[in-house]
């Protein structure tokens, strides 16, 4: 067996074997760990929605509150629950839980999903108050209207009492009414069980979407991931495991009552998720155990021998002291030092690992040219698609923009511009800075919605649509400003790509059927082919972060083209670039029209790039079209020569270009 | 008592609330401005503010209602102390867990706002332990209606309320002159409006960032010693409710908006008053939630401030 198989094999017989040791020698530390665990597991769930999805979430702990009360008040007489006092409760209840946890998720998420980050951390935060004020006071409702009481001291939720008692689970021959040894069991095989499915929901298409909203949530948008659902997933996903959490917490405990799922709660298990690093499984398990230890056993112990030290050395104030008391303060200073120290925490991966050689790679004498791009390696599977593109009608243009007006305020971003990409054409669009250019891509990619005109992809209006469902009908884009995925492996940025054009669901990515397996293992074979495209190919573990800046360039692109696009907007995409990579990614782009039939829309400042590769190009001035031709046609274009170099200018266009 | 007069009653009991409220949502919504943090610590330094005025007037030697002149020369020397303390602490919060976070992500600087709350909270449980503090009862308290006016009336006015709106007042003046009139007003404007190119204007943003701090604990300070002096009773929890209260107050009246922080502040407080007496005061905390929830959903912009896209 491997070091890592021994390892876990040791783990799973301690694991196995410690309740058994525990009762030997006599510890009875069995309940108090179990009761640990469940708090690890909620910050597992946590972990979903803070650590993948990057949703600050301050008001968890109404989630534990929603698990513990569901199981609390179906399994329980306080309100006369049908489904008491059976053998089967239990394990109906606690799905039923878990359900009605991942429900309130989506209640919750639902109305936030449009909010940044900061303002949904206090909207949770908010429903984190409420959920617990309401507990407090539904126990005893009356409604009195002007002496009128529909309502009479109906007892919702047990009130302040709480709910008391609650069914244990039932199992034949099973003490679970006197034995904490079962219900470690339990908890350990449901913990065990999150653990999994949690892991297999990261490795899959609907964990790369959770970190690709975390890193960019704009850019995920624009390359296919649909920003709300994803959320929306993760508040329900993270919410249910917490409703496990509740109703085990709930019928372990036998009574539950509001003042267990306050604020302080939330914190805590903030605490953990941060502490051993947010997004890190082995992290969060690490930060959970070391803060309920914490909790449980150091600052009782060390209260009991600062005592007795103060005792041995006569200090009275010792005597008395109470570490227990410091409690919330530890955990506050300890919010604050990681934070400061090591953001990634204790066991998350380093942010700015020691490159080796990072000196090297900037240096631009050692920088080993861009291979240049060949037909061959054009991934077989893009050129399968390629025919279907080029069967269409190619009398539809794939790409026809008419009459489109944006306004911001006062200032016309775009007035009345028409542009039309015909199937397969290289189209490039200049202008001067402000001219519009960015806004159109903006517009035609569904991220500003237009105050008026037409657009239309193949014939198809995009009106009204989201980016990621017009990525998904086959327009992908890159950005100006390079927005990669920057915590995640170039691999990954590119899989993120193909994430409209797989199917898996949260079921399918948890069990894995072979329809799963065989879409996800062609999605990293087709990811490792774009790569060595673009020339990535040993670059694939890397964070994208990590890239030097022409290699950033590329790998935008790629995750472009991973997307299945039948219409390619690059901005800017020479932007930065030195001389030789600019010519192989131009070389890139003529390839892509040629082999494949791609069409481009490009902006571009190099004149020498846009004038040799465009078959037609659109000039915008201030927003409106002010020229649009042949690049020869345009080069002699006086509104052009106008535009760039002002009234008088004499020079040709293209011979000022000549001469920079 | 008339259902007129409750009314009244629980209005000026929402406009002493609401004051209070205020002056903790500038100091939120001036941070909030400068440098899009939410300052979860700011409800705490308030409420510590309470505590650290109770120990200036008691290093001051004042244990009873001051009289006459003392007022006129204690109590603004209280103030001043109070106020500058809590500048201090809001400030060296700022240099320890906000400031080296500067360039990191947003939520970063808000978790370790949080963390500095609690930290906060429990050095004041420890401090003056769990139960509630009296708060000695320096500020004379005067029946305004029925002694001075004669007027036999159910309506308490007392001096305290006038104390509340006397103290706020002026301060929010200042407040403005200081933001629209002075250099350092002007700074802060320009920082809070884009940050890189007040640096290229000469602007010394972090000296400026720190004035904001400095500016924005001072007046928490001044709530608490009016908090204290007004209701005679202080609790180390109490800051996270009442910078929540405030918090809820800045997103209403618009975010990074300060006439907006000071309306938004006398509205909850009305808000939170009236609740109290026509629904419950068990259900005030929700409803006021409620109302946060919904402003940042719907109008996350507040009532009065323009939205604003972000840059792509």
């Amino acid at each position: 067996m491997t070091g890592p198989g021994v390892r876990a094999a040791a783990l799973v017989a301690a694991l196995l074997a410690y309740p058994f040791v525990d009762k030997a020698l006599g510890f009875q530390t069995v309940h108090a760990v179990s009761d640990g665990m469940i708090y690890v597991l909620l910050a597992l769930g946590l972990n979903i929605v803070v650590g993948y999805a990057g949703l600050l979430d301050l008001g968890y702990a109404a989630f534990f509150a929603i698990g513990a009360y569901a199981m609390g008040l179906l399994n329980s007489p306080v309100l006369g629950s049908p489904l008491y006092g059976h053998a089967w409760s239990f394990w109906l209840c606690i799905w039923l839980a878990a359900a009605m946890s991942a429900l309130l998720g989506v209640v919750i998420g639902a109305p936030t999903l449009r909010v940044r980050g900061d303002y949904l951390a206090i909207i949770t935060l908010g429903f984190g108050e409420i959920i617990p004020v309401a507990i407090r006071n539904l126990g005893d409702i009356t409604v009195d209207i002007g002496g009128w009481r529909p309502i009479e001291r109906l007892n919702l939720t047990g009130g302040e009492n709480g709910v008391n008692p609650i069914g244990r689970p039932y199992l034949p021959g099973v003490p679970f009414e006197t034995d904490p040894v079962p219900w470690y069991f339990l908890i350990l095989i449901i913990g065990a069980a999150s653990l999994w499915s949690m892991n297999r929901l990261r490795d899959s298409r609907l964990g790369r979407a959770w970190m690709a909203i975390r890193e960019d949530e704009t850019a995920a948008d624009c390359t296919g991931v649909n920003p709300i659902s994803t959320k929306l997933l993760a508040f329900a996903l993270g919410a249910s495991f917490s409703g496990f959490a509740g109703s085990v917490y709930a019928a372990k405990l036998q009574a539950i009552t509001p003042g267990a799922f306050e604020f302080q709660v939330s914190i805590m298990l903030l605490c953990m998720v941060v502490l051993g690093g947010a997004g890190s499984l082995k992290g969060v398990i690490l930060g959970g155990m070391l803060i309920t230890v914490f909790d449980r056993v150091v600052l009782t112990q060390t209260t009991f021998m600062v005592r007795a030290a103060g005792r041995a050395a006569g200090v009275a104030a010792l005597t008395t002291a109470d570490l227990t008391l410091w409690r919330w303060f530890f955990f506050g200073l300890g919010l604050v030092l990681v934070m400061l120290l090591r953001p990634e925490g204790l066991a998350g991966r380093r942010l700015r690992p020691v490159a080796v050689g990072v000196d090297d790679a900037e240096d631009p004498m050692v920088l080993e040219p861009p291979p240049p791009p060949r037909a061959e390696a054009i991934p077989r599977w893009l050129r399968d698609r390629a025919p279907r593109g080029a069967a269409a009608d190619p009398r539809v243009p794939i790409l026809e923009v008419r009459g489109v007006v944006k306004q911001f305020g006062g200032v016309v971003a775009l007035n009345e511009v028409d542009l039309l990409v015909p199937h397969g054409a290289i189209i490039g669009l200049i202008g001067p800075n402000g001219a519009g250019k960015t806004t159109f891509f903006n517009v035609v990619t569904g991220l500003i919605r237009p105050d008026g005109g037409r657009i239309a992809l193949v014939g198809a209006s995009l009106a009204g649509l989201r980016p990621n469902a017009i990525v998904a009908l086959g327009v992908a884009r890159t950005f100006q400003s390079i927005r990669l995925f920057p915590q995640m492996t170039v691999l990954e940025n590119v899989l993120v790509g193909g994430h409209c054009r797989l199917a898996a669901t949260v079921a399918g990515a948890v069990l894995r059927p072979p329809a799963v397996r065989a879409e996800e293992s062609r999605a990293r074979a087709r990811a490792h082919e774009l790569l060595a495209f673009t020339g990535l190919g040993d670059k694939a573990d890397e964070l994208a972060r990590n890239l030097p800046y022409g290699d950033q360039r590329r790998l935008e692109i790629a995750r472009a083209l991973a997307t299945e696009p039948r219409l390619l907007l690059l901005d800017e995409p020479t932007a930065g670039m030195n001389p030789r990579e600019t010519e192989a990614l131009t070389e890139l782009i003529g390839l892509l029209r040629r082999e494949l039939s791609l069409s481009v829309l490009l902006i571009e400042h190099d004149m020498e790039v846009v004038m040799r590769i465009s078959d037609r190009i659109t000039v915008l001035d201030y927003g409106t079209r002010i020229a649009e031709g042949t690049p020869a046609e345009i080069q002699r274009h006086p509104k052009v020569i106008e535009a760039y170099l002002g009234t008088g200018g004499e020079q040709d266009l293209a011979a000022r270009d000549r001469s920079r | 008592m008339s259902w007129w007069e409750v009314l009244v009653q629980q209005t000026i009991n929402g406009l002493t609330r609401g004051a209070v409220f205020a002056l903790i949502a500038l100091g939120y919504t001036m941070v909030y401005g400068i440098i899009e943090l939410i300052n979860f610590a700011h409800g705490d330094v308030f409420m510590l503010g309470l505590f650290i005025s109770l120990a200036w007037f008691a290093l001051l030697g004042v244990t009873t209602t001051l009289t006459g002149w003392q007022l006129l020369t204690l109590l603004p020397l209280v103030f001043v102390l109070t106020m500058l303390t809590t500048a201090a602490l809001n400030v060296a919060i700022d240099r320890v867990a906000y400031r080296p976070l500067r360039r990191s992500t947003r939520l970063a600087p808000l978790i370790t706002a949080i963390g500095v709350s609690f930290m906060l909270e429990n050095v004041a449980l420890l401090w003056k332990g769990p139960a509630p503090i009296a708060y000695p009862d320096v500020f004379p308290s005067v029946d305004i209606l029925r002694e001075w006016f004669g007027v036999d009336s159910a309506i308490f006015v007392t001096t305290k309320d006038m104390l509340v709106v006397g103290a706020t007042i002026p301060l929010m003046v200042a407040l403005h002159y200081f933001v629209s009139r002075t250099r350092w007003g002007k700074a802060m404007r320009a920082t809070a409006q884009d940050r890189e190119t007040a640096q290229a204007m000469g602007i010394d943003v972090e000296r400026t960032i720190l004035m904001t701090f400095f500016v924005g604990g001072a007046l928490a300070g001044a709530a608490g010693l009016i908090q204290g002096m007004y209701y005679n009773i202080g609790m180390w929890w109490m800051g996270y409710q009442a910078g929540l209260r405030a918090f809820t107050a800045a997103v209403l009246g618009g975010i990074g908006s300060m006439p907006g922080a000071a309306l938004g502040g006398l509205f909850i407080g009305f808000l939170s008053a009236w609740s109290d007496q026509y629904i419950s005061a068990r259900w005030t905390n929700a409803l006021v939630f409620a109302i946060l929830i919904l402003v940042l959903v719907f109008r996350p912009q507040g009532l009065m401030g323009e939205r604003s896209a972000e840059k792509i």
